[in-house]
This record gives structure tokens, sequence and C-alpha cells, in this order.
């Protein structure tokens, strides 16, 4: 298991927003989360991610706790330095890419792991030129983010992310700022991803996208887990009902 | 008196004026950082203190301040301030613009999109790192129209110095204007400040077209 995540709680001002979530992340799986806005989806993904603190339940990354339960009913994580050292096991791409604006393309890609990492100058940027060329963006290696376009833009996030070497990356709604005429040349990316079996958790509202890519759906509302399981199950044969209300708004 | 006489004896002062001017700068600049990170302080008592200063700062003249600053030791403490007014006038400049750069600084920090702290953070850049790489990079180029507006009341506001007999060149143009009836120091004056201002103009404009290459 890469990914482990048991029993997690979060409350929003004494809003519950995850309610004992479990679920855990294989080696090259592709797991897409689906479910209506505020479902806890995204919320889940930045308790993965550490960028929300949880209340309860445990967090592993590869075997190692990061965070737990401890006796008297708190969640407790791991000092801020071995915090850091579970960050280079994931990457992140967000909704709104979130690029460094002061930054050319390259540098984007290659700051982090030379400043962060500590790799030479040489070995990020042969990783960097070589993620740009697989994104199709390499000819603009020396363009600034705003720039490019949103698609564009996301496909840098990606190879920024990847360019950590991470052991999985997680992508909140890729597409969800982007027009539609944009979406297909990310989710193209993503598709490529599945193919070399990198490990992916996709929060996404691209239904076809989350049945032709993934391994398995999981499908949130309310804060738990509805239903989960192998793509064409959920979606030609969901068994729960508001797996199937939710299902049926959607164009299939 | 001729006005190269003037301009002679004026010139002194002029110096005196470029000297206030950089020292403020030199000592508020990074001062007003260090206030505007502490008025964002998780400590309450921090903020609150420092809160004041900037009130108290902004809701007072600068010249009431400089006063204070000269003359404060004497009537609380009684020392002896001989010797104490340039230093006076430099720390009332200093503190006084500080608080205003403070609170350019802190909106500058506060306008940045905090995806741009997520995305630092998850790719595991220290707090140090993603201040001194990500954020402050990105402070400076919005901020800079106001900072440049501060630098040039600035330039103006250094003629205050006269409220403590400090010859710089307002000070010397009153004294000539008076002994010798005359206008003129006073325009050599205006020039002299408009003239600065227009460097510090034209030198504000190449650094922020410095930053131009990013939006």
């Amino acid at each position: 298991m890469i990914l482990e995540m048991n029993n997690i709680q979060k409350q929003f001002d004494g809003l519950e927003v995850l309610k004992d979530i479990s679920f855990g992340v294989d080696s090259g799986e592709v797991v897409s989360i689906i479910g209506p806005s505020g479902s806890g989806k995204s919320t889940l993904l930045r308790c993965a991610t550490f960028l929300e603190t949880i209340d309860g339940g445990e967090i592993k990354y590869m075997g190692k706790a990061a965070a737990h339960t401890n006796a008297q009913g708190k969640a407790e994580y791991v000092t801020a330095k071995e915090l850091r050292q579970f960050r280079s096991y994931y990457g992140l791409v967000f909704q709104q890419f979130n690029l460094f604006p002061h930054y050319s393309i390259l540098k984007n890609l290659i700051d982090a792991p030379i400043r962060v990492q500590k790799r030479s100058r040489e070995e990020a940027m042969d990783t960097a030129m070589d993620l740009l060329r697989k994104m199709g963006i390499d000819s603009k290696a020396d363009a600034y983010p705003f720039q490019l376009s949103g698609g564009q833009q996301q496909r840098v996030a990606i190879a920024r992310a990847l360019a950590m070497k991470p052991e999985i990356l997680f992508f909140d709604e890729p597409t969800s700022a982007l027009d539609p005429e944009l979406t297909g040349e990310v989710l193209k990316v993503i598709k490529q991803l599945a193919e070399e079996k990198m490990t992916m958790v996709v929060v996404t509202h691209e239904m076809a996208f989350a049945k032709a890519v993934s391994n398995r759906v999981i499908f949130m509302d309310g804060g738990v887990i509805v239903e989960q399981g192998d793509p064409h199950d959920v979606f030609d044969n969901p068994q729960e009902e508001r797996t199937k209300r939710f299902l049926s708004v959607f164009d299939r | 008196m001729s006005i190269t006489t003037m301009l002679v004896t004026m010139s002194d002062g002029m110096l005196k004026t470029f000297g206030i001017f950089f020292l403020t700068l030199l000592g508020a600049l990074p001062l007003g950082m260090v206030v505007a990170l502490l008025k964002k302080s998780r400590f309450l008592v921090v903020r609150g203190i420092v809160g004041i200063y900037i009130s108290v700062v902004r809701g007072t003249p600068l010249m009431l301040q400089l006063l204070a600053w000269y003359f404060g030791p004497y009537y609380l403490f009684g020392w002896e301030i001989g010797g104490w007014r340039y230093p006076a006038i430099i720390v009332g400049f200093v503190l006084n613009y500080a608080a205003y750069f403070a609170e350019i600084y802190r909106g500058g920090i506060e306008s940045i999109p905090v995806g741009q702290y997520e995305a630092a953070e998850v790719l595991g850049y220290s707090h140090t790192q993603t201040f001194m790489r990500i954020i402050l990079p990105q402070v400076i180029k919005r901020i800079m129209p106001a900072i440049t507006n501060e630098i040039i009341t600035l330039v103006k506001d250094t003629s205050l110095a006269f409220t403590l007999a400090y010859q710089e060149v307002f000070s010397i143009a009153k004294q000539i204007a008076a002994s010798q009836t005359s206008f003129m120091p006073f325009v050599i004056a205006g020039v002299f400040y408009f003239v600065a201002n227009y460097l510090v103009e034209f030198v504000m404009k190449r650094i922020e077209k410095s930053m131009d290459y990013y939006k």
C-alpha cells in the first residue's frame, strides 16, 4: 500500500465533513473519487496531502504513519521535519494550477528538486526537459506561466509534481478551471500516466474519463464513501440509491 | 546675494537632506518588513503592541514625533540631549516610515493567493524558502507603485527636520530668504525637491520595468 487512510474524521466549525472514512491505494492503481459538491472529496485529498489536519484517524504512506489518533482520542502528527519527508512521497495537482508566476516554466520544474531535494542542477534539468517533452510543451521551457493557455499551464503543473519523483500523484479537479476544449489535452496526459502505471488519485467531475482511466471509483456523499468498486460496476450497475440519483444527472 | 552664492550656501543643506533620505530608507525598508511580519505574529500581545505603534505613528504628525524624539529624553528622564539632534531625526523618520512601509508590505503579502503557499508547501519548501523564494518576489512587484509613492513623500518630508533646527536645505532656504528678503531660496529649494523626485520616479520606473517579464 502506498497510501492508507483509516477512520479519517474532519470537522469544520462543528460541521462533520469526513465521517470515519477509510481507503487505501496500491502501487499502480488509479482511483477516481466522484461525488456532488460538498461531499468531502476535495477535503479528503487535502487531508491526504496535509493541507488540512485531520481530527481523528490514521494516515500512512509506504506503511509509515504520518498521523494517528493518540490515547486522548486526538489526531497527532509526526514532527514538521518528518512531515517534509512524507511530502516527498506524493505530488498534488491543483484545480487552479498554482504555478509560480515569477519563474519560467523550466524553473518551475527544477527549483524544488534543487532547493528541497538537493539534486544537482544537471539532473534536475534533464528530468525537467524529459517531462516537458512528454507533455508536449518543451518549446515553452523559457516562457512564463502567463504566456501559456490553461491547458498548457495544467500540464506544466503535472510536470512540476512529477519532477519530484513522487510515489503517488493526487489531482484535485484538474480540469474544472479549463475551457471544455482544453480539458482533453490534460486528460490525455493523465491517461498516458495511467498507462505507465503511475499511482494516482483523481478527484473529478469527468465521468467518462473516470470510467475509462481508473481501476477503481469511489463515490462520496455527505462525508462518507457511499459506494466503490470497478468503474464499470459503479457506473453501469450502481447498487446504492444515492449513487443512481447522482449518476442519472450525467448524460451517459 | 547672487543665485550662485545662494546655491553654494544651500548645497551643504542638500547633502544633509540626502543624508536623512538615504538613512531613512536604509532603516525603514527592512524594519517595515519586520514590523509587517510581527503584525502577523501568532501572539496576540505582539500583534497588539505592533498595532498600537502603527496607529500612533500614523495618527500623529511627523513633526510632533520629531519633537518628541528630540526633547522626550530630557523631559522624561532629565537626560542631556546635546548631540542627540541628528539621531533623534533619523529615529523619528525611520520609525515613522517603517510603519507606513509595514502596512504596504502587509497588504502585498495578503494579496498573494493562498494557492501559492499551498503549492510551495506540497513541494516541500520550508517556511523560510516559501517566503523568500516564492512569496516575497511577487510581493515586491505588487507593492512597487505604493512604495514609490511613499519614497516621493519622504523626499518632501525631509524638510520637517527644520523643526529641530537641523540645517537641511529647507532650513537654510528659510534663513537666506529672511536675511536677504528674497523668495529665490524657496524657488531653488522647490526645484531641488522636484529634481530629486524626478530621479526617484525614474529609478523606480526602471525597477518596475525590470519586473515586467511576468504577470
